[in-house]
């Protein structure tokens, strides 16, 4: 120590109000600092195996790639975020620093401010890092429209929330324990939000891991905009959690003085408002066509589609599809191909197959929602197609023909039983794994039985009738019958016979007949004898 | 006078830690010594702000440390080094020094030279940039020092200082102890006489919470004289001797 060597001692000096480069200087040496740096490693390794790997294994959606960084990121990163947020908070209990931070001039709580902020910073540069170079992937492989940007801000919203939480938890209980408890109370909390929101409780809808409620991907931000309303309330909720917690810290005896405490409690109160605020608004929360609607937060114009030019096949019937499953095109059209030929040029066969948004929403009772599939209406009629319960190639695995197997059934039945005059509910199902049913009720008339023989042995020449399991009750060619039609009869020898017939016509006498007769078959005047 | 007690006490449940205590410094280097347990540390946390008294008047720097906007004042003047340092290993002695000159709302445009400077004094400058967690407990006890001294404090409170110095360091510090306490009110509680003998101008001898003398390190020499106090060196001679007699009389101020 070098008392001769020291500077002279400056003359009194008049003492400046503190400038805020201060708390600046404060925050960059945090920065420098912070225990966070040294978690950055396995933030990123968690955050690529839980949000970047299986976004990777999911076809380029924007919707698809963006509810993961809300929602599978956000389960694994932010107990963690918590737990690291708790190890900053309770580093001067920790470490002995009660006594040395207690007689500084600047109020306690513009210190732990500054603490949280670069924590805060670390984990968001990471976490907005991560999103980039998903959303740059995403782009590179040429995903239609747009990146969504609320589930991100949601997810950052949900990396402050946590890191607030914790950073409070282990400031009022600086143990060394309390990192790992606020990281399993986080992850708790949000494996209860999952729960909850199963048990149809309104109010969980603000569950900062809910992207849209129960909906299917392509229901939001490809055939319409993407609704915020939900993300909305929740960012709100979110800061207000943040605002407490931090909040909460300024009202201590030691933060600072009576109105620094008051600054803090009002940013506790408006905390306090916020989340009740983000809470309830989540309560009003109902299930529309195209996301969640939240009346007093909804932009009436968010409603109308998006609007888009399809792509479309060449053929007699063309495939047209949303430009964003462009790359499904193909598959789609030679999934369907075989039904649409036999089908093609005939009376009241469709025009155009188009595809549109699973928008047939209903509530069931246990809370999930179902969607109708594809139909034919219109004149000329056209086969509206929603891509409902079916998972697109690359989907978790899933192949080109898992997604076209039931697709082409679910086209092709109401196709054949629109064309031969068969009612839904009599004719043909498709949409099952196995390719299309044929069902019929227990006392056909003859007029009915002979549309179903036609329909059935249209679906067996294009490939799609499914195979009758040995010792099944069957319907003319061995297809299955209906497990839920326990009093259906099975199919007669007259009735099996007039299909086998129509079905070994070649193409063009099949087509010709057709071309005929289809009217008096869908009059129901043609008996199972009078089938070629 | 940049200290000022009158009657102080503090009370830690039934535990009388201060009982009525008073003082009166202005600039030069006050030594406070007694034995463990006499009540050091606590009246030197009274002194930094850290805990309030149970009773008693107390002024610092001319203000009253009862109100946030005095005790504020007061803390942006005030040096202190508490007798278990705690400190963050992640940060540099720079940083660590830094820290605490920004939390004393030193104007930032000066922090870098006090900085340097706060650094320098305590001859850590080879290692102003080394990790804390790498330094030995000498060389950490002066980065403590070096964050008491950075804002060039009008009161200075050192609770054991030289504990875990070298004697070549001790010797070093002491200097800086004389340099700074000719402006400053320097306040060191530690149980080595040697230390007060060479660098204080006052001194005080606390024994249950009370203070048992004050007076120069001379005249606590001096009360050595006639008696047969145990002791190495003159000035432990008379420490021996007053906390003797004020045992035998009931801890009377001498």
């Amino acid at each position: 120590m070098t008392a001769a060597t020291a500077p002279a001692r400056p003359a009194p000096r008049a003492r400046a109000l503190p400038s805020p480069a201060g708390p600046a200087r404060l925050l960059r040496i945090e920065l420098r600092r912070s225990a966070m740096l040294w978690l950055l490693p396995l933030l990123a390794v968690l955050f690529y195996i839980s949000a970047y790997r299986p976004a990777m294994d999911n076809p380029p959606f924007w919707n698809i790639r963006s509810a993961m960084l809300q929602s599978h990121a956000m389960l694994v990163l932010a107990p963690l975020l918590a737990g690291a947020g708790a190890w900053t908070g309770s580093r001067d209990g920790r470490r002995g620093m009660a006594d040395l931070i207690g007689m500084t001039a600047a109020p306690r709580w513009a210190g732990q401010l500054a603490a949280w902020a670069a924590a805060t910073i670390w984990a968001e540069a990471l976490y907005l890092a991560g999103v980039a170079v998903l959303y740059g992937v995403t782009a590179d492989q040429g995903a239609w429209g747009g990146p969504l940007w609320w589930p991100v801000a949601v997810g950052a919203a949900t990396v402050a929330a946590s890191i607030a939480l914790g950073f409070a938890a282990g400031t009022c209980l600086p143990g060394r324990f309390t990192a790992g408890l606020a990281a399993v109370a986080v992850f708790l909390a949000l494996a209860g939000g999952a729960f909850a929101i199963q048990d149809n409780a309104v109010y969980a809808q603000i569950w900062p891991l809910n992207v849209q409620g129960p909906f299917p991907s392509d229901s939001y931000g490809i055939f319409y905009p993407y609704l915020p309303d939900l993300a909305i309330a929740q960012v709100i909720f979110l800061a207000g959690l943040a605002a407490v917690a931090l909040g909460a810290l300024g009202l201590r005896a030691r933060a600072g003085g009576r109105w620094l405490r008051g600054a803090a409690a009002a940013v506790t109160a408006a905390g306090l408002v916020a989340a009740g605020t983000g809470t309830a608004l989540a309560g009003t929360a109902r299930l529309t066509p195209h996301g969640m609607v939240i009346r007093a937060l909804h932009d009436a114009a968010s409603d109308r589609p998006v609007p888009y030019t399809p792509v479309c096949s060449r053929g007699g019937i063309p495939v047209c599809l949303q430009p964003a499953y462009r790359a499904y095109l193909p598959a789609v059209t030679a999934a369907l191909a075989p039904a649409l030929e036999e089908v093609a040029g005939l009376p009241g066969a469709p025009v155009r197959i188009t595809q549109v948004a699973v928008t047939s929403v209903q509530k069931d009772p246990s809370n999930g929602i179902s969607f109708g599939g594809a139909v034919l209406s219109g004149s000329p009629p056209l086969v509206y197609l929603p891509f409902s319960g079916l998972t697109l190639p690359g989907e978790g695995g899933t192949t080109t023909a898992d997604f076209t197997l039931p697709l082409r059934s679910q086209v092709a039945a109401p196709v054949l039983n629109a064309l031969v005059g068969l009612a839904g509910n009599q004719g043909l199902r498709g949409g099952g794994p196995q390719g299309i049913v044929v069902g019929g009720p227990p006392q056909s008339s003859q007029g009915t039985m002979a549309q179903l023989a036609v329909a059935a042995a249209l679906a067996k020449v294009a490939g799609l009738l499914s195979p009758a399991p040995p010792g099944a009750r069957t319907r003319p060619g061995g297809a299955v019958l209906p497990g839920a039609r326990g009093g259906a009869s099975p199919g007669t020898g007259t009735e099996r016979a007039a299909f086998q017939r129509f079905a070994a016509l070649p193409a063009a006498a099949r087509h010709a007949w057709l071309v005929t007769h289809l009217a008096s078959l869908r009059a129901g005047r043609i008996t199972l004898s009078e089938i070629p | 006078m940049n200290v000022e007690i009158a009657a102080l006490t503090r009370r830690f449940g039934r535990t009388q830690a201060v009982a009525g205590v008073d003082l009166e410094a202005g600039p030069g280097v006050f030594g406070l010594l007694g034995p463990n347990g006499a009540g050091k540390t606590t009246l030197l946390r009274m002194l930094a702000t850290v805990i309030p008294p149970s009773s008693g008047r107390l002024r610092l720097l001319g203000r009253d440390p009862g109100g946030y906007g005095g005790r504020r004042q007061i803390r942006r003047r005030l040096g202190y080094l508490p007798q278990n340092l705690g400190y963050y290993p992640g940060f540099t002695v720079a940083e660590f020094v830094e820290y605490f000159a920004l939390l004393k709302e030193m104007p930032p445009g000066r922090v870098p030279g006090a900085v340097a400077a706060a650094v320098e004094r305590v001859d850590l400058g080879d290692k102003a940039r080394a990790k804390l967690r790498t330094l030995s407990g000498g060389m950490l006890r002066r980065a403590g020092i070096a964050q008491a001294i950075v804002n060039e404090p009008d009161l200075l409170l050192l609770d054991e200082p030289t504990a875990g110095l070298d004697p070549e360091q001790r010797v070093a510090f002491r200097a800086l102890l004389r340099d700074l306490g000719q402006e400053a009110t320097v306040v060191v509680s530690t149980h080595l006489v040697e230390d007060v003998g060479a660098a204080c101008t006052e001194v005080a001898l606390m024994d249950a919470g009370r203070i048992v003398f004050h007076g120069t390190p001379a005249e606590l020499t001096a009360r050595a004289e006639g008696t047969d106090a145990a002791g190495d060196a003159p000035l432990e001679r008379g420490y021996s001797a007053v906390l003797a007699a004020a045992r035998a009389t009931g801890g009377v101020r001498a």
